[in-house]
């Protein structure tokens, strides 16, 4: 559980990151003039559609583990804690892509940013800019699904993270949990609609990449560290299946 | 067809073929060749208060949405998350995935549904009709299987081979517009709406094909011009690099004269319009080009009668896994694997291939001004081995030029301002010459009175008190001018091998001839040696005296020269090597190549050649462009080669996954997958065409500098060093 909390800390700090992207559209959908409570569904709407795609992402992610590192008949390894050699390479690749993200947010990989941005982003802002002044109830339900596949460094690399635990489910809960901690913020976003002080949002920041730092070498560790020594997995309470 | 939108798709520019897709946007009728132009052109262009860009969006995000959702639980049930003692959950799950699955496939599967019916209606079978019959027998299976409370659904299969056609028709046509960038422009003549001023000042839009001559159209600062005709108010300046191939701002004030195509980039300009919208060059230029889109090549009908077969065919070889397999599995595995079949056949990439390539290299070449007016024209240029040039207005510009003077001793700048002072005063282009070359060596011309022109023979005049005389031999023996043994020997020879001389002389006495001399192209060797290095040889073929095509040749390098021939033996030249080797190029200008130009391979016109010309030519250079035809060639072979990889790659992608799937290795939603990437695959190994590398810059920049001094050094050569033809 306690894993779950880490990543939930993650998305949430991360999420002020995200404000200056997806907060955006957030408050680009705005209000809806039939009253407060259309707007909260349409809120609502907005994000669980951005949820979806998350969890999505996550659960293709863990069963895309799983079926690179599962051989016929030990689908619960990780429970066993027996970690084979594909499972310790992926791990290994996943951490590292984790700390990159993280050291990026730190400031520190600006070349890796160009490369997760500006991929895709331009087909999808098109769809997204015609989507965001749609009046109709359904939109903001597209649009968050599309929202969700917007390339961004933080979703990369719970989704990296996602992989690396080898099966759907609980790849799907490392996104979910991520997803949701976006939440608060989000809807703040759309809500109020304030924007918060810069010196906040580099503080979010900054929180943001220490959790997904922490994540990647905890799951790094799982990769290079011989078989007795999965302390930190231990005492995170270790993936629920 | 439509009047806007023609035989070419809206979104993409290919050909719409027969399964146009009409839909109306944006308050206009348009067409497109299938389901992912519709919808790249509506997310695109699509203004958001139209209702059916922003209800396209919306079904595919909750199509998505929807579909997701199945995903995911499927996922987890594939993943054994659902065993042991949950296991009884599982038909609730079943129940809700119908639930959830029933509005995915209306919604998804409506228009590849609608695309079946229309055609399954005209007796056509196309790839939607595998898909629709792939995966309606998955959905309509899996909700029998909820209710008979079988384990086993493909809810799942049904939704995401929906979801990633649907994505991967999408992602395509997004890159073959990309594909299309450097023909709209060509293409927008026909749908291009002018702002016009009437009588009473208002201004009202009407198509350009409307504009008669005399119509006021107002042109703003980034619009296009749309009509030829001159500016009556405002200034600017224009990038005719549509029709000139040249990207460069031209000044443009009152009076100035513009030409339709052009964009005006800096200040508002009133026109009037010099004819009908539908006359300009921009107008016929458009419509050559969407002739060229429209034609298919060889090696597209071979394709597409590909395509037209193997949808029956693998209709029934679906059929056939099913059978074989329901002999050993049990049906419901059978008919994954007939399903799987059906989905990775979809031939979509086979007909994407070679139309994409063709009109990426149209467009790339249009950019610069060259014409190409059949799609074929790239394969067989790609393939030539020899090119035939005519000799006068393709290798030399059939403009005079001195290219030397021989005195008897008196300062050749002394002889040149005679001649100039007296030719001052003539229409000849031999005399202009004269004149030309007094002006770039900087000699003050000599001041003539009493000038008189003598037809056939040359000019005279009054100089310092002495008659001076330019002009043929036979004018300084009417004048009793004595000449020097040596200087008429030279004279004599310069003649006998092609040179037009003008003989110079004053006081009663020949001082000095001048030797006169067609003007090479620019670059013509240049151009030659680059052809030569593609492996290409050149010959030259020409009505003209054999010394002259003799010296011209050598000095560009040629050595296959036929000279004095007449139009027919021209074609008659052509047709022997047409027979010994395998394609021959003709690059011809006048009005005698009409036939020859016809009868080669293919058939260049240069950009001064006579309307016959160009009609009878496949490949119409912008003028000046001779120094392009290496890099037409570049592109004809890129795109070549671009053509049959993308056939290989879509041929083989559809083999080797075919063979898989009917052997049941294959997931549906893998196939799936895999069908979106190889068209994707396909659109990019095209877009590979856009590296291409730009045609080195054009030597008319370069002449205006240098060309000055390249006069400077043949003039005051002797006639006897013979053919002296540098690039000017």
């Amino acid at each position: 559980m306690t894993y779950y909390v880490v990543v939930f800390a993650a998305g949430f700090a991360g999420s002020f990151h995200c404000i200056g992207m997806c907060g955006g559209f957030a408050c680009g959908l705005g209000r809806d003039p039939r009253g407060r409570a259309a707007t909260a569904l349409r809120h609502l709407l907005y994000n669980s559609g951005r949820l979806t795609t998350y969890c999505f992402l996550g659960a293709l992610a863990g069963a895309l583990g799983q079926i690179i590192c599962t051989r016929q008949g030990t689908t619960f390894s990780l429970m066993g804690g027996s970690l084979d050699a594909l499972e310790r390479v992926l791990a290994t690749v996943a951490g590292l892509l984790m700390i990159a993200m993280a050291l990026q947010f730190f400031g520190l990989l600006q070349a890796f940013h160009r490369l997760t941005a500006g991929f895709v982003s331009s087909t999808f802002a098109i769809s997204l800019r015609s989507l965001m002044t749609t009046r109709n109830r359904a939109a903001p339900l597209a649009f968050g699904v599309f929202n969700g596949f917007l390339p961004c460094p933080l979703v990369y690399a719970f989704a990296a993270e996602a992989a690396s635990t080898f099966q759907a489910l609980p790849g799907l809960l490392t996104m979910a949990a991520f997803g949701l901690g976006t939440f608060p913020a989000m809807l703040m976003m759309g809500g109020v609609g304030r924007v918060l002080a810069p010196a906040w949002r580099q503080r979010g920041v900054w929180l943001a990449g220490s959790c997904i730092l922490l994540l990647g070498i905890i799951t790094l560790g799982r990769g290079i560290l011989p078989f007795g020594a999965h302390v930190a997995h231990g005492f995170l309470g270790g993936h629920p299946a | 067809m439509t009047a806007s939108g023609g035989d070419l798709c809206r979104h993409c520019l290919l050909p719409v073929g027969p399964r146009a897709l009409q839909q109306t946007i944006n308050g206009e009728s348009c067409a497109f060749c299938c389901y992912g132009c519709s919808i790249a052109f509506q997310v695109k262009n699509g203004k958001t208060e139209e209702w059916e860009a922003a209800w396209l969006l919306i079904r595919l995000g909750i199509g998505g949405f929807l579909s997701m959702n199945i995903m995911l639980f499927s996922l987890l049930i594939y993943g054994g998350v659902f065993t042991g003692a949950d296991a009884r959950v599982l038909p609730v799950i079943d129940i809700l995935l119908l639930i959830l699955a029933t509005p995915t496939v209306i919604i998804l599967g409506g228009p590849f549904l609608r695309e079946t019916l229309v055609e399954g209606a005209r007796g056509r079978l196309t790839s939607s009709t595998l898909i629709v019959i792939g995966v309606g027998a998955a959905y309509v299976y899996s909700a029998v299987a909820v209710f008979e409370k079988n384990a086993q659904v493909y809810f799942d299969t049904a939704t995401m081979v929906l979801m990633l056609f649907t994505l991967g028709r999408y992602l395509e046509a997004a890159g073959r517009a990309r594909a299309a960038r450097d023909l709209e422009p060509l293409l927008a003549a026909e749908r291009e709406n002018v702002r016009v001023v009437q009588n009473d000042g208002t201004e009202s839009f009407c198509p350009v094909r409307e504009v008669e001559t005399g119509t006021l159209v107002r042109v703003r600062p980034g619009e296009r011009i749309a009509v030829d005709g001159v500016i009556i108010g405002g200034a600017s300046r224009t990038d005719e690099a549509v029709i000139t191939g040249e990207s460069r701002p031209v000044e443009k004030s009152v009076g100035s004269a513009v030409i339709a195509g052009s964009i005006n980039m800096e200040g508002p300009l009133l026109i009037r319009s010099s004819g009908s919208g539908t006359a300009t060059r921009w107008a016929q230029i458009c419509r050559s080009v969407r002739e060229a889109l429209i034609r298919r090549s060889p090696i597209q009908r071979l394709a597409d009668r590909a395509v037209a077969v193997a949808v029956p065919s693998v209709l029934l070889l679906g059929a056939l896994t099913v059978v074989y397999w329901a002999q050993w599995l049990p049906l419901h595995r059978a008919m994954l694997m007939g399903v799987a079949v059906l989905v990775v056949a979809c031939p979509c990439a086979v007909g994407l291939a070679a139309p994409l390539a063709t009109s990426l290299g149209i467009g790339r070449l249009a950019r610069h001004g060259c014409l190409v007016r059949d799609a074929s024209v790239l394969e067989s240029l790609a393939r030539v081995r020899l090119l035939a040039f005519d000799k006068t207005g393709t290798l030399t510009l059939g403009k005079a030029r001195v290219v030397a003077i021989e005195t008897d001793g008196t300062a050749t700048s002394e002889a040149l301002a005679m001649a100039a002072g007296l030719e001052r005063h003539s229409e000849h282009s031999l005399g202009r010459a004269v004149v030309k070359a007094a002006a770039v060596q900087s000699v003050a011309t000599a001041f003539a009175r009493d000038v008189r022109a003598i037809p056939g023979r040359g000019i005279t005049g009054q100089i310092d008190g002495a008659i001076a005389a330019a002009g043929s031999l036979a004018l300084m023996h009417d004048l009793n001018f004595s000449i020097a043994p040596a200087l008429a020997e030279s004279g004599r020879q310069a003649e006998a091998s092609g040179y037009s001389v003008i003989y110079v002389g004053w006081a009663a006495k020949t001082r000095a001839l001048i030797s006169l001399d067609d003007t090479p192209v620019a670059d013509a060797r240049l151009t030659i040696d680059a052809l030569r290095a593609r492996g290409i040889n050149a010959v030259v073929l020409t009505g003209d005296l054999a010394p002259v095509a003799h010296r011209v040749a050598a000095a560009l390098g040629i050595e296959d020269v036929r000279a004095g021939l007449a139009p027919e033996d021209k074609r008659i030249a052509l047709g022997g090597y047409n027979r010994s080797r395998d394609q021959v190029a003709m690059v011809g200008d006048g009005l005698n190549d009409g036939p020859v130009l016809a009868e080669a391979d293919v058939g260049i016109a240069v950009g001064t050649a006579t309307d016959l010309a160009r009609e009878a030519a496949a490949v119409v250079l912008p003028v000046g462009g001779l120094w392009l035809l290496p890099w037409i060639v570049d592109c004809a072979r890129a795109v070549s080669k671009t053509v049959r990889t993308n056939l290989f790659w879509a041929f083989g992608y559809n083999f080797v996954a075919l063979t898989l799937a009917s052997l049941g290795m294959l997931q549906p939603i893998i196939a799936a997958a895999i069908m979106a990437g190889s068209s994707i695959l396909v659109v990019l190994n095209s877009l590979r065409l856009e590296r291409l590398p730009e045609p080195a810059s054009s030597p008319q920049a370069q002449d205006r500098s240098a060309g000055a001094q390249g006069i400077h050094h043949e003039l005051g050569l002797p006639v006897a060093l013979g053919a002296v033809i540098e690039q000017s």
